[in-house]
């Protein structure tokens, strides 16, 4: 039997009804605007069993598949991802919604992180990480700074707080 | 404090505040008054004041939460309910700062030491656009600085009740913007009082004007507890064209008003018109010379949209007094009714009837199913309300830290499903004490589902052979009787052996006591939460919270029996059905089969009045649409849902999408499905956790999860899409999480450096 005290509360139009939908587009899509909207990642490595944060400048390819960022070779990060190349990038919108927890969406990529050297991958995302950053043109190619491509094998997107989807890209999945 | 934003404005001096500040009734008023009409005393407590508590409590921010917590357009009502619930408790337990207390206070004794009536005066509340009737709280014949206080604060809270927020765009909410105004005026005492309309509202263009008047306070007449006088009068003559005299103890036979009584509200209502260039809505009291205004707002237009249920659903709200004929109609007329028929209807024996007869018979039970289900909708629903005004009293006294302490009271009630539980556990029990019973039972379990649906106890027969035997049997008899005759889609479960004896023999391994660790709701007990509740209310107040809890308790009990009782009658119009296709079947007239949903009866009535109507086709209902692709690289880690049931516990999901998956739960499995219907709460004692795309804190599945001490997450939109059987899930029902997966870097650790798994 069904009930009439079950249908939502949807004022015009039919009742929302809890299959169908395409929850993967809706997901993939928020996860590439929340990336185009933000600039700027934790990036999260590891050494000696010590965890390490630093803030980076990133770029993403279209299919959210690769993540790019540079550093300076003589910082700990370069020299942490030297020794472990398993990384984990944080991207959210904290600080436009400092007062609402609920609106605040985050994703963390997790990946393995690979040192380019010159050649043609170094120049498509030297190029990337510029046109997004084109203050940083120079430092990006600087012979003192090493060129990161981080491949994303699985994205985390929380929001509401506590509402968390997997998101596996490319051919990981 | 900014001067040009005080806390407090006497009523006097509102005619000069911007209604950003004094809100829509209070500017209505404070005009009317400056034209020279009279008003009580009283005085606003200003938007500025609602603004200062809610930064000093921080409440923008746990209303924000609240309503952040999942899209309003995906909760159902009592979602919604919940939520207001939620944000009205924070509000009753926060302390209103000093200084806006002690201002209140000094303003109330200002104007008067008798009681006083608290109002609320929202932004653009009786205003031309729109009309917020009911929408808000008012407190009247409120007395005592303490208790001013109080109403104050349900006053703010009712800026976030179940009704605004189902009118929230209407009304622009927004947590961080939203303000909420008080009126308090004194309360004036007189013989007459009532309401007027400047013209017909349910038509504007007949120019009449409409007064109705009730003998003592206006309240009695807004509440629906009094049937008033009402006059119907011609606008441009000011003549009475019409006159009935309201049902009350007695029929009257004079008008409550004199003419010249009757007079003074209309010239009221042309004043009033003059004064905002809008026919009026108003509420008034006294008579000639005490005539004075209450409330003075434009007339609502608006007509009810049919596709919008949003007007049913505030319709769900019945007052105490619509309450208390509500509990005696349902408990002493209806529910016995529903209940006597049904028996009735099983009683019958369909199978030595004539064909025509066998027509008759389903037609009847087709009829009495729609007029059992017009009677839910009608009376059964709004009933069900009692129970979350008992939870409104309960929190409105207590003040408990949590707001659904109140569920303790309607614990251990002695509900038709509950006797059908112990009953399955008493069988399950008795198999378990029995391992040649329960042997034999198994061997004979499939033999049972294979045969026709009705003679599986048949198949049973052999178990008398056993020691003990006969009375299991017996008992299995009663069950499948008595509290299996339900449906569940257009199927039987008393028919469904193939369910019923896999659950049974199933609750029989797993035990008397599951080996999880179950957190028994220790702090809701019903004697300890009931005492509580006497307590707060105090000795005055006694008699009504027993009434409270009286109407409460039998609410929500019946509102668990309606549902299996109307299910029997449907049961009962499918066993008719059934039979009829059997006839059909057997004598080569269906030529294909369906479903047996509502719109093959009537093809099966009429196939057996015409018998020279040679074959029929039944129906077949569309079946739903695989949704696997929404599974693909995309899945869910954690689901946020309404924490419905305490406790933590892990295992696999199995998906209950009905009768047919019934037999498939195994203990300790996570049952996930739409919502546990009352007929299917039998399942709920195998499961280790109930997750329910269906939210609510009294919905059924909840309420006997909490009872049994089994997690229960519910309100998951998603959760019949995201979830399916086999997933490993933990569900945190003090949180209202779901977990998907164990916390792993599986593919991590298998990528390689060169990106190659």
């Amino acid at each position: 039997m069904s009930f009439p005290d079950e249908p939502l509360i949807v004022p015009h139009g039919d009742e929302k009804v809890a299959e169908g939908g395409n929850a993967s587009e809706d997901i993939v899509a928020g996860i590439g605007r929340l990336i185009h909207s933000q600039p700027f990642a934790v990036l999260c490595t590891q050494g000696q069993g010590q965890p390490y944060g630093s803030l980076v400048a990133y770029a993403m390819d279209d299919d959210l598949c690769f993540a790019s960022f540079a550093t300076p070779r003589a910082t700990r990060k370069f020299r942490l991802l030297s020794e472990c190349d398993h990384v984990a990038l944080l991207i959210d919108n904290r600080s436009e919604f400092p007062d609402e927890l609920m609106k605040v969406e985050a994703v963390t990529a997790t990946g393995r992180a690979a040192l380019l050297e010159q050649g043609e991958d170094f120049d498509r995302w030297a190029s990337l990480l510029s046109e997004r950053h084109p203050y940083l043109a120079r430092f990006v190619r600087s012979s003192s700074c090493g060129l990161f491509r981080v491949e994303i094998v699985r994205y985390l997107h929380v929001c509401r707080f506590q509402e968390v989807r997997q998101w596996i890209p490319g051919n990981h999945g | 404090m900014d001067p040009r934003q005080p806390w407090v404005v006497p009523l006097s001096a509102a005619a000069d505040c911007p209604e950003e500040l004094v809100g829509g009734k209070t500017a209505k008023l404070a005009r009317a008054r400056s034209a020279g009409l009279v008003v009580p005393s009283g005085f606003c407590v200003t938007t500025r004041a609602y603004k200062d508590f809610l930064a000093e409590s921080r409440l923008s921010k746990s209303v924000a939460m609240e309503l952040g917590r999942k899209p309003l357009e995906d909760m159902r009502w009592e979602e919604i309910w919940d939520t207001a619930l939620r944000i009205r408790s924070e509000f009753l337990r926060a302390e209103i700062p000093d200084g806006i207390a002690s201002t209140i206070c000094l303003a109330v004794a200002e104007i008067t030491r008798g009681p006083v009536a608290v109002r609320s005066s929202a932004l653009g509340e009786d205003s031309a656009g729109f009309s917020f009737a009911g929408l808000h709280e008012s407190v009247v014949g409120v007395s005592g600085e303490k208790a001013v206080l109080e109403a104050v604060r349900r006053v703010w809270a009712s800026l976030w009740s179940d009704a605004a927020l189902l009118y929230r765009r209407e009304l622009s909410l927004d947590p961080m913007q939203s303000r909420m105004a008080v009126l308090v005026q004194e309360v004036i005492v007189e013989d007459r009082s009532g309401v007027a309309f400047g013209r017909d509202p349910r038509n504007l263009q007949s120019d009449c004007a409409i007064v109705e008047a009730v003998p003592g306070q206006c309240a009695l007449l807004v509440d629906g507890a009094v049937d008033p006088d009402r006059w119907i009068i011609r606008r441009p003559t000011g003549k009475v064209v019409q006159w009935r005299g309201g049902v009350r103890d007695q029929p009257a036979t004079d008008p409550l008003l004199e003419p010249k009584d009757l007079d003074n509200v209309f010239g009221l209502l042309t004043q009033v018109e003059t004064l905002f260039g809008w026919p009026p809505d108003v509420e008034w009291t006294g008579r000639s010379s005490q005539l004075t205004l209450l409330q003075a707002r434009p007339i609502s237009t608006t007509e009810p949209d049919q596709k919008d249920n949003r007007s049913w659903y505030l319709s769900l709200r019945p007052g105490t007094r619509r309450l208390r004929d509500l509990a005696k109609r349902v408990s002493e007329d209806l529910i016995p009714k529903l209940e006597a028929e049904g028996v009735q209807f099983a009683s019958e024996d369909l199978t030595s009837c004539s064909d025509d007869a066998l027509a008759d018979a389903v037609e009847l039970r087709l009829d009495a199913l729609h007029k059992w289900k017009k009677i839910y909708r009608d009376d059964f629903i709004p009933f069900a309300h009692g129970v979350r005004e008992l939870g409104r009293y309960y929190n409105d006294a207590v003040h408990p830290d949590d707001p659904y302490e109140f569920v303790g009271l309607v614990k251990g009630q002695d509900m038709l499903a509950s006797r059908r539980n112990r009953l399955f556990a008493q069988l399950a029990g008795n198999l378990r004490d029995n391992p040649m019973l329960k042997n034999r039972l198994t061997r004979l379990a499939d033999r049972a589902a294979s045969t026709a649906q009705t003679d599986w106890l048949q198949a049973l027969q052999p178990l008398r052979e056993i020691a003990g035997g006969d009375e299991f049997l017996d008992e299995l008899q009663r069950l499948a009787r008595d509290f299996m005759d339900i449906t569940v889609g257009s199927k039987r479960l008393t028919d469904q052996a193939e369910s019923i004896l896999p659950n049974l023999l199933e609750l029989a391994g797993s035990g008397p006591s599951s080996n999880r660790e179950r957190e028994h709701d220790e702090t809701h007990d019903p004697q300890e939460v009931e005492a509580r509740l006497l307590e707060a209310v105090g000795q005055g107040r006694r008699d009504e919270a027993i009434e409270v809890l009286r109407v409460g308790r039998l609410s929500w009990r019946l509102r668990d029996d309606d549902n299996l009782l109307v299910s029997r009658i449907e049961s009962q119009l499918y066993r008719a059905v059934g039979l009829g296709v059997e006839r059909l079947r057997a004598a080569g007239r269906l030529l294909k089969e369906g479903d047996l949903s509502e719109e093959a009866i009537p093809v099966i009535v009429d196939a057996l009045r015409n018998r020279s109507q040679r074959t029929i086709e039944l129906p077949l209902r569309e079946a739903s649409e695989s949704k696997a692709s929404v599974r693909s690289s995309v899945k869910p880690r954690q689901l946020v849902g309404q924490p419905a049931a305490p406790g933590i516990a892990s295992g696999l999901v199995r998906m209950v999408k009905g009768p047919d998956s019934f037999a498939g739960l195994r203990s300790g499995q996570v049952l996930v499905c739409d919502a546990i219907q009352p007929m299917m709460t039998h399942l709920v004692p195998l499961a280790s956790a109930v997750v329910e795309r269906r939210g609510g804190m009294l919905i059924h599945g909840a309420i006997i999860a909490r009872e049994l001490g089994i997690p229960c997450v519910n309100g998951i939109v998603d959760a019949m899409n995201l979830l399916d059987d086999a997933d490993f899930v933990t569900v945190d029902g003090n949180l209202g999480i779901v977990t998907v997966g164990p916390p792993e870097f599986d593919i991590e650790l298998e990528v390689t450096s060169d990106g190659k798994n």
